[in-house]
């Protein structure tokens, strides 16, 4: 059990070393000069060459791939172009608006996803049209479904603000863990300012994983409830929610949440795109505006964060099935 | 009150009264169950026996409360246990009664239970301490109940989560939760009835017989009724008080099973004892003609009257009514069965199939030569799993060889070997002309393609047969050779019954005409009829195309009808070999004598004293005789010596690794 924890972690951080190599030589064969673009366009070749030797382009690649990494050691990912910051700065303070709209999502996917599982084992008559919704919503595309959530729950009825993450123009700048701090200190009315802001990006974001999710888990758990182990519990005389919770829903864990792994690489993607609807200060605009300037540092400074984050949240998934699956443990 | 006792002994303790059941499917309405009226009485034993698809589980989950679910399920009639109604009783009482008076085991010891949950929490979820569940899995006959209890459900063999599985139904301190049923409660708070559906099919024989032991006792002991579910008579009669025989949802015989075993009077009856293989060396086999009805069209009269001998325009007309015969006995049938029906006549039809002598110089299709291999034992590092341990067997052209032994004992690995499916560590293996040979697989249902069609997975491997239009035309002529029709040749795996499934399993590794056709239990879970049909089928493909077979099996009278040889495994060695008939007439081998032993007959009530426990794990090196751990007949001796095959006598074809034996033999 322990080996296979240990496995597990070690390979996370052999895929970590994989990006990182991925995003060096993406970096290398990119038309852009980084030390051009550092100087401007009035440098002389001298400064150039100057800058070069430095930084160390002169030098062979491997070696190159080593500074690279000693510099990613020190949390140094070069300079954005257009900031002109360090972007490790910038993704500091561009991460927790995206980590918390991204956990925002993952919630409610999970709460979705879990009762369109449930809903899809009960027959009825309204569960068919909850299918044709629901494969309609995740099949649309994000921003569209992001624009018309605008329009109708913003222009038509106002019960949700457009976009942004607080109504306080104070903080409208500002980053960091907004929804948490407020948490922390205890502001109601602040939590419910950041939960307003949150709720329809948050949901817009998590609509497909939770069909995807809600899909797996009415799969399985059909599966399971017909399986003999729920006769066995049937027969010991349990509820017939006792049997779903505690057999049902227990089997069909480890099958969702292989699927959940998978959807959040999705979300991680959608994130850039909802966060330009909804004016999101974070990540995925950053990375838009960057985007439009040819800002290769940056870019690469999202992408290494995009990509760590859904390694990382793989490598959690991976292990939460191994705590749900016994059979997966005594496997070598 | 104070006649509690003895109204009891007179009382049912379940009583299901004209129970028709049907379902509606994409192809139509199935009747499953068609006006069933019988009961079972405190103590009992009832056996309930017929053909796959006959309408047994459906009866057995009923009495449960669990009916199937389908689209719609029509039920009308009434299954009363302990006078609560199962079917139309309120929810909560139900489960009052599932809780308190009723125990299950299912046929699939790997799916019956949670594999989620420690055993312990299965069994305590019932309302039971801890300490009266380690005393239920003692009783149950597990060993070692505490660690048990922290175990997985994976970890345990399929005889040992059988057990579990019984053990879950016994009592407990006190009464168990839930309010209303008082009725019939005996004071230990054991369950008045167990409802087993095929609880030793999945089993080897050796522990199908403690099973089945432990039943009896549990039934002496507790007092608790068993509905027994099950395909083999031979089961049936070695414990059932009565025997029920269920015909396309209709009961055909109910009575004692004395009466009913010595002289049916329902053909379908006589049909079913007559389809049985024995051991004995003078019995004869008769496949029932025909198949089971269409459960979506069945005829109007007796559904049997297709396949019937006697029938006669009346039984055509009319469904017939159940009638009293002698002791006790009931039956179904317009024309019946006179008292000498039991006696098993040779008819010109009767199949008596010694396996056929290949000739003299017939060349080998397969050879292997000391074949070992060995697997990372689960959970220890340096530990090896020594699944075979030097395997040498050869397979004449169009001859038959079986291999017998319990799971576990490498037979599967071995096949998968011999079929070049896994590389083995040390030995040889040579097929004639280097072709592959075709392997059925023990689970064969689920090694079909579950997106194609059964009709286009056969015509998919006859390649040779020219057109499309050839190929399905031979492929839906070999499925009806299986005994399956062109609907089926059009259905998809998942529309099948099980039994089905496998036939068709057959019938596409019959399709690309190998020469050595590798059966890994071919028919372990097909009912008497259909497997004595299927072996009949391989007879005459050996017989007739010259296909050799090797078969592994853990039913000694299927390996008695096809082979010519036998080889008996035990942990990863051949402990004997002989011919076929001599093996079974004499068995020299303490373990072949025991399985032997295990393997049930039809004669009633015998229970026999039987192996004790299961093969130890064959992990690390073994010294000495690997049987001495289970051995009866045991001397000192025996844990010095490895055991090697030895010749007896002349005939270089026996040979028996045992030093009691081989002396005895020689004395
Ligand atoms: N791939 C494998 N890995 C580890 N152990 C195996 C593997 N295949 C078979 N075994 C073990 O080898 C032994 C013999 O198995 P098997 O060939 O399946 O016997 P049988 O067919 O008689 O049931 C068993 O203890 C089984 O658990
Ligand atoms: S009723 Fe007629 S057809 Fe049916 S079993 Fe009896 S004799 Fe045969
Ligand atoms: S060698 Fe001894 S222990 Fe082994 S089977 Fe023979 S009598 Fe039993
Ligand atoms: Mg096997």
């Amino acid at each position: 059990m322990r080996r296979i924890v240990i496995t597990r972690i070690l390979s996370m951080f052999g895929v970590l070393m994989l990006l990182t190599l991925a995003i060096f030589l993406i970096q290398n064969v990119l038309p852009a000069d980084p030390v051009r673009a550092y100087f401007g366009r009035n440098a002389t070749p001298e400064q150039l060459e100057a800058k070069r030797q430095e930084l160390g382009y002169d030098k062979p690649l491997p070696v190159q791939y080593v500074d690279f990494l000693g510099r990613l050691a020190q949390l140094d990912l070069g300079t954005s172009l257009r900031t002109r910051r360090p972007v490790t700065t910038d993704l500091g303070d561009f991460t927790p608006a995206t980590f918390e709209l991204a956990f925002a999502s993952v919630v409610i996917a999970g709460v979705l996803g879990v009762m369109l599982g449930l809903l899809g084992t009960r027959r009825g008559a309204g569960t068919g049209a909850v299918r044709l919704v629901s494969v309609m919503w995740s099949s649309a595309p994000t921003f569209f479904v992001g624009l018309l959530g605008i329009l109708l729950l913003y222009r038509r009825l106002g019960w949700l603000p457009p976009g942004g993450r607080t109504s306080n123009t104070l903080e409208a700048t500002s980053t960091g863990f907004l929804f948490f701090g407020r948490l922390m200190r205890f502001e109601l009315a602040g939590v419910w300012d950041a939960v307003r802001h949150l709720l329809m990006p948050a949901t817009v974001l998590a609509l497909g994983p939770s069909v995807a999710i809600g899909r797996t888990l009415r799969g399985s758990l059909r599966d399971i409830l017909r399986d003999d182990q729920v006769r066995t519990a049937r027969v010991k005389g349990l509820t017939e929610r006792a049997v779903l919770v505690r057999h049902g829903l227990r089997n069909a864990l480890g099958p969702t949440l292989s699927m959940a792994g998978l959807q959040i690489g999705l979300l991680l993607a959608g994130v850039i795109v909802v966060e330009v609807v909804f004016s999101w200060p974070g990540l995925g605009q950053y990375l838009d505006q960057s985007i439009d300037r040819a800002d290769f540092p940056a870019i690469l400074g999202v992408v290494m964060v995009l990509g760590a984050s859904y390694v990382v949240i793989n490598t959690i998934v991976d292990l939460l099935q191994l705590a749900a699956d016994p059979r997966l443990r005594s496997q070598r | 009150m104070t006649s509690d006792s003895s109204s009891r002994a007179v009382k049912t303790i379940a009583t299901v009264s004209d129970l028709s059941v049907s379902f509606d499917t994409a192809h139509g309405r199935v009747h499953a169950l068609r006006g069933v009226t019988l009961d079972l009485r405190p103590g009992e034993v009832l056996a309930l026996v017929g053909e796959s698809g006959s309408g047994k589980s459906v009866l057995s989950s009923c009495l449960l409360g669990l009916p199937p679910e389908s689209r719609r399920t029509t039920i009308s009639g009434s299954v009363l246990v302990s006078g609560i109604d199962m079917l139309s009783g309120s929810a909560s009482q139900r489960r009052t009664v599932r809780r308190r008076l009723l125990g299950a085991v299912f046929q699939d010891p790997l799916t019956s239970l949670d594999p989620t949950m420690r055993i312990g929490t299965q069994l305590t979820e019932r309302g039971v301490s801890a300490a009266r569940a380690r005393r239920n899995l003692s009783q149950a006959g597990v060993p070692e109940p505490t660690q048990r209890t922290r175990q997985w459900p994976h970890e345990l063999s399929g005889g040992l989560r059988q057990r579990v599985m019984l053990a879950m139904a016994l009592g407990a301190d006190g009464k168990l939760p839930g309010p209303g049923v008082d009725a019939v409660f005996d004071d230990e708070g054991s369950p008045v009835l167990i409802v087993a559906d095929e609880p030793t099919t999945a089993l080897d024989v050796s522990v199908q017989a403690q099973v089945l032991l432990l039943f009896d006792r549990l039934r002496r002991e507790h007092g608790c009724a068993l509905l027994l579910v099950t395909h083999d008579l031979g089961v049936a009669a070695s414990i059932a008080d009565r025997i029920a025989v269920l015909y396309a949802g209709r009961l055909c015989e109910i009575g004692p099973t004395r009466n009913v075993l010595a002289d049916p009077r329902h053909p379908y009856t006589a049909g079913l004892l007559h389809a049985r293989l024995e051991l004995d060396e003078n019995a004869v086999a008769l496949p029932i003609a025909g198949a089971p009805p269409d459960p979506l069209r069945l005829p109007e009269g007796c559904a049997f009257a297709p396949r019937c001998e006697h029938a006669t325009s009346v039984c055509r007309d009319s469904l017939p009514e159940l009638r009293s015969g002698d002791t006790g006995r009931l039956f179904a049938c317009v024309n019946p069965l006179g008292p000498e029906a039991g006696s098993i006549t040779v008819g010109a039809a009767a199949v008596r199939r010694a396996g056929a002598k290949p000739a003299a110089d017939a060349q080998p299709v397969l050879t292997i030569q000391e074949v070992a291999k060995s697997f990372r034992a689960p959970g220890a590092r340096r530990d090896r799993l020594h699944a075979l341990a030097g395997v040498s067997l050869s397979v004449p052209e169009g001859g038959s060889l079986a291999i017998v032994g319990e799971s576990g004992c490498g037979k599967t690995t071995l096949l998968r070997i011999a079929c070049g499916l896994l590389e083995p560590d040390r030995g040889s293996v040579h097929w004639a002309d280097g072709l592959q040979p075709q392997l059925i697989f023990q689970d064969a249902g689920s090694s079909l393609t579950p997106w194609l069609t059964i009709g286009t997975q056969v015509a998919e491997r006859l390649r040779h047969e020219g057109s499309r239009r050839a190929r399905r035309e031979a492929a839906v002529e070999l499925l009806e050779r299986v005994g399956l029709d062109r609907r089926a040749a059009r259905s998809l795996p998942r529309q099948l019954s099980g039994g089905q499934r496998q036939r068709a399993a057959i019938a596409r590794a019959l399709a690309s005409s190998p020469r050595l056709l590798v059966c890994d239990e071919p028919v372990s879970a097909l009912d008497a009829s259909l497997s004595l049909r299927i072996l009949e089928m391989l007879a005459e493909i050996r017989d007739e195309l010259k296909v050799a077979i090797l078969m592994v099996t853990h039913d000694l009278a299927a390996a008695r009808h096809v082979a010519e040889e036998v080889l008996v495994m035990y942990l990863g060695r051949v402990v004997e070999a002989a011919p076929a008939s001599q093996l079974f007439r004499n068995p020299l081998h303490p373990y072949t004598r025991g399985l032997r032993a295990a393997s049930p007959t039809r004669e009633p009530g015998r229970l026999a004293p039987t192996l004790q426990g299961e093969p130890p794990s064959a992990v690390g090196e073994a010294v000495g005789c690997s049987f001495a751990g289970r051995c009866p007949d045991i001397e000192p001796g025996c844990r010095e010596r490895a055991q090697v095959l030895e010749p007896i006598g002349v005939d270089t074809r026996r040979q028996v690794a045992c030093q009691v034996a081989v002396q005895k033999a020689v004395v």
